[in-house]
């Protein structure tokens, strides 16, 4: 199974959503979206999406894969990953294959686990790692 | 058959002779040769278009300056040429991007045509191959002073609203920004600035502070917005550029359009001849 961490945060993403912006409509890309700003309507891309600490997502999330860092009032479905970090505040469902969750996390709503690949148990990892202080 | 098309710009007569008499020397020594025109008063660049297309020549050349370049595309009216350049202008931008560094080197170029398709972006009823600035980075920078370049770029941000691919409206407090089909930092296997990817690239400029604008200077300068951080980067095809309404749009310093003016990408339309030494 293929590596995804918050390391993947140093992936180039192709779309940059910058913290003053907000957009309104379906969000779509072939490549990688990384979300500082604001965003209403709907976010699709069949790579990874990476909503960072201090934005506001008000749309529903379809991706490979998927880094939580901010607030997200919507679904979030993933293919693959979805990481939520100590900052992510979540409300709606979600669904994604491999599920790690930090510490400090908040999530309401529903979760469904689909199978992995490798050996067909459902595969839940989460950690409990002490959030990082703020430098 | 190729067709040459000669622009004085604005260059001294003499040094423009001397010049075209050395082009054409070298597309003798290359059997390059066809058939060569020269702007006049009288007969523009588009006037000359015409002229090929009725000869039932293939192969474009805009001997000049980028504005030639940009005048021959401009006039193509969607007929079917392979284009080429040869710079007369030292200072051509278009040069460094194609890899053609001098009118020898161009007709060695053309001479061995290696072809490239590209994209070809429109605005309003113009083509253009290169790229469109607004708000601050419209302003020559290279040319300001460092506290004239300080200053514009510690100016308020203004509030733009931009449509893209008729999917979803952006509205951003920014300096101003770029649309890039290509650049002269542009390179092959880079994501941003790739003129053979089918996209356009937006990237806009937010508000900094006085320590990143010194920092950052010369990448704003350069078009590298991308390495500032909080930079907006949208890779599409089509970009409305709806608010403030006004808001002049500029390629190389010159005023294309104005807000509300809409860009659209025609993927690998463009057959152009490119050198070696290229930059994507």
């Amino acid at each position: 199974m293929d590596k995804f961490s918050d390391e993947s945060l140093n992936q180039q993403a192709e779309t940059v959503v910058g913290p003053s912006v907000k957009i309104q409509g379906d969000l779509n890309s072939d490549g990688n979206i990384k979300i500082e700003g604001y965003v209403t309507g709907k976010v699709k891309t069949s790579q990874s999406v990476f909503v960072m600490n201090g934005s506001h997502i008000t749309a529903d999330i379809l991706a490979g894969n998927s880094v939580i860092g901010g607030e997200v009032q919507g679904n979030i479905k993933v293919t693959g990953h979805l990481i939520l970090q100590n900052t992510a505040k979540i409300t709606g469902d979600i669904s994604c294959q491999i599920l790690r969750v930090e510490d400090g996390a908040q999530f309401t709503g529903k979760c469904t686990m689909s199978p992995s690949n490798g050996n067909g148990k459902k595969a839940v990892t989460p950690t409990h790692e002490e959030p990082e202080s703020e430098e | 058959m190729y067709y040459y098309i000669f622009d004085q710009g604005n260059l001294p007569m003499d040094k423009f002779e001397r010049l075209q008499t050395e082009a054409l020397g070298y597309f003798a020594e290359f059997k390059i040769s066809g058939e060569a025109a020269r702007v006049t008063p009288l007969r523009s660049v588009a006037d000359l278009v015409d002229t090929a297309s009725q000869r039932g020549a293939k192969t474009l050349v805009a001997c000049g300056s980028d504005d030639t370049f940009n005048l021959m595309l401009a006039s193509l009216k969607g007929r079917d040429f392979t284009l080429g350049f040869v710079p007369l202008d030292e200072k051509s931008f278009l040069s460094k991007i194609l890899g053609i560094e001098n009118i020898y080197i161009g007709a060695k170029t053309i001479a061995a045509r290696r072809i490239e398709k590209i994209d070809l972006a429109k605005i309003s009823n113009n083509f253009f191959i290169n790229y469109l600035e607004f708000g601050v980075t419209s302003h020559n920078l290279k040319s300001l002073s460092w506290y004239a370049a300080l200053k514009l770029l510690s100016s308020e941000a203004k509030n733009y609203t931009i449509r893209i691919d008729d999917s979803y409206n952006l509205s951003i407090a920014a300096l101003g920004g770029l649309a890039i089909n290509i650049r002269s930092a542009s390179a092959s296997g880079q994501k941003i600035a790739d003129p053979t990817d089918s996209h356009l690239d937006l990237l806009i400029l937010e508000k900094m502070s006085k320590m990143q604008t010194l920092r950052y200077r010369q990448d704003i300068v350069s078009g590298n917005l991308e390495k500032i951080p909080n930079t907006t980067v949208i890779k599409c095809r089509k970009i409305d550029f709806l608010e403030p309404r006004g808001t002049p749009l500029t390629m190389l310093g010159r005023i294309v359009a104005k807000f509300p003016a809409a860009v659209e990408l025609i993927p690998q339309r463009l057959r152009l001849i490119v050198g070696k030494n290229r930059t994507f």
